[in-house]
């Protein structure tokens, strides 16, 4: 008797821990669960409203297209000129990058590999662009551009991005540079090979993990920006997707399907991005961020 | 004396052009904005000098005010909204499970949409006839809670600053499981051998451990919400009447749809002291914290 009992008590409260624990995972997975669908709802919510047509929109908002069409998506690139905006986009997104990831390459191969005097200076003269606001720019820049006759050019959006993406870049590419051992240079040097060889033909091919990492940056970054397109960019056939998507949902804005489709297709390329890089693009905008 | 001419020339190449390009556009512009500001010029024609007066102008405007407290109000909104729901979600995601590795990528997913699409979804999702807001309050009973949400001048200030939130909740979670995780596993089992679990093992060993890692998300916050403008500026532009104005919105709206170019450059001036001063509150808060735990 006295021996069951102990047992029994013994085995009462490990029960109820055993009991707590799996109720308490129960309520954490599903807390978790719900916050997913928080932040994954909004775009589910774009994507099947781009496929459905207005009137089935304004009845049920909400639920799946009955009848899945296609219309909207042909609209948005016919009327709003989607597809007009997709090249632009394109064209300044790819320029700027392949620019970023050269000049980026190019300084921190300076920056990392050679000792001199104002090094230490320029490392914090190029850091420091991180903390400067951009919008603190647009009035300057837009009037030394327009001096220029830069404005309303893919220049207008190629330089200024390249610009200001450098310092990140130059951070990143840096840190990595510098973890690359000296005697590989010295090896380089004994079998004859100049400066520029050894850029080319080892260090740069050594830093393509840093290097895709700030290419991935640089064209989510230059794809989705909006304030430099919107005051540097007047002439509609230059127009990028995110600023083409604040006009033409001014114009179009009882036309929920056709703006939701015009919506997807810009959003698009960065989810398939995402869903290829997901890693890199969490640490890479992690790493510029705490430095900056 | 070759080598070192070649080094010379070698170092010249690779950073000039890098050097030429980020000081035209980065940092000339400021210098440039700072002098423009004594002129008032609309764009055409010649500027003329004024002294202080657009200076003067904005510290005198209550709108600037206004607006420099609603950024102030997207401060708060990302230090205690964001910070504490980041430190949260990490306290649960800190595993690799295939499920933990989804949850996190789905809160990470908002951080490669453009910032345009964010504020035009938001904005529909707020929309006072359709907006899912609207309607799940009124199929739950409550209508008397629904209401224009951007429109309302004594809400759309908090109602502007969630998508912000909802935005950029992402890069804080991962900062925070990074830090969780470096966290030594000895002091996991000392706290345990002490009887610290669950809640008190959070309050003495985790949190103190974290204090320099929130410090930093903190700093990351006040920075990061001075840049605030593409999702307000697509949500309300800074109306109705001016009740969601942010420092970017006012220095556009004061610019570019006004031509007072000389205004607007006396305004970006104001921005950078504004985040300047921001900048060194915030590291002085590091510091302090730096010296207190190194008393303790």
């Amino acid at each position: 008797m006295m021996e069951q009992k102990l047992v029994l008590e013994k085995q009462a409260p490990s029960m109820t821990f055993q009991i707590k624990k799996v109720v308490f995972r129960v309520l954490k997975n599903g807390f978790l669960a719900l916050f997913s669908l928080l932040m994954i709802y909004p775009l589910y919510w774009l994507m099947i409203s781009s496929f459905k047509s207005n009137e089935e929109f304004f009845q049920h908002p909400y639920s799946l297209p009955k009848e899945w069409t296609f219309d909207n998506i042909v609209r948005a690139w016919q009327i709003a000129d989607m597809g007009r905006a997709m090249v632009n986009s394109t064209i300044v997104t790819v320029a700027a990058t392949l620019l970023t990831v050269f000049l980026g390459a190019l300084t921190a191969y300076a920056l990392s590999r050679f000792t001199f005097r104002l090094k230490g200076f320029l490392m914090m003269f190029f850091l420091l662009g991180m903390l400067i606001p951009i919008h603190s720019t647009l009035v300057p820049l837009f009037t030394l551009m327009n001096e220029v006759g830069l404005l309303n050019t893919y220049w207008a959006l190629i330089l200024p991005y390249t610009a200001f993406e450098l310092p990140i870049a130059i951070f990143l590419i840096v840190a990595y540079m510098s973890s690359i051992p000296k005697e590989i240079e010295e090896a380089a040097v004994m079998d004859g090979s100049g400066y520029w060889g050894i850029f080319f033909r080892m260090i740069l091919p050594l830093s393509v993990p840093a290097l895709t990492t700030v290419a991935i940056l640089a064209f989510l970054r230059y794809w989705n920006e909006f304030v430099f397109a919107l005051v540097f960019i007047n002439d509609s056939s230059l127009k990028t997707l995110p600023l083409s998507l604040a006009i033409f949902s001014d114009g179009f804005s009882t036309d929920y399907g056709l703006t939701m489709a015009a919506m997807t297709i810009a959003v698009i390329p960065t989810i398939v991005m995402y869903a290829f890089f997901q890693e890199q693009i969490m640490k890479g905008m992690v790493a510029g961020s705490v430095k900056g | 004396m070759q080598s070192v001419l070649k080094v010379k020339g070698m170092l010249a190449v690779t950073l000039l052009p890098a050097l030429l390009l980020y000081s035209f556009f980065v940092i000339i512009p400021i210098f440039w904005s700072a002098y423009y500001g004594f002129f008032e010029w609309s764009g055409v024609g010649d500027a003329s000098f004024i002294g202080w007066a657009n200076y003067l102008e904005v510290i005198k405007d209550p709108i600037f005010w206004r607006a420099l407290k609603n950024n102030m109000i997207i401060v708060g909104a990302s230090v205690f909204g964001q910070v504490p729901i980041a430190l949260g979600l990490a306290l649960m995601l800190r595993k690799s499970s295939l499920f933990q590795r989804f949850v996190r990528s789905a809160i990470f997913l908002p951080m490669v949409i453009s910032t345009v699409v964010v504020g035009l979804i938001w904005g529909y999702i707020y929309h006072p006839q359709f907006g899912i807001i609207n309607s799940l309050l009124t199929a739950v009973g409550l209508e008397s809670w629904t209401r224009p949400w951007l429109a309302d001048p004594s809400i759309n200030m908090y109602a502007v600053a969630i998508p912000i939130i909802w935005n950029y909740i992402g890069p804080y979670l991962i900062i925070f499981i990074a830090a969780l995780q470096n966290i030594p596993s000895e002091l996991d089992d000392a706290a345990k051998i002490d009887g610290a679990d669950g809640f008190k093992k959070l309050i003495h060993v985790t949190l103190p451990m974290m204090w320099k890692t929130i410090m930093v998300a903190v700093v990351l916050c006040i920075s990061g919400s001075l840049k605030a403008f593409d999702q307000v500026f697509v949500m309300t532009g800074g109306g109705p009447a001016q009740s969601t104005e942010l420092l970017a919105t006012y220095m556009y709206n004061n610019t570019f749809m006004v031509y007072r170019y000389g205004y607007g450059s006396a305004v970006s001036t104001m921005i950078i002291i504004v985040s300047l001063i921001l900048i060194v509150i915030s590291q002085l808060l590091m510091k302090r914290r730096d010296q207190e735990g190194r008393g303790i």
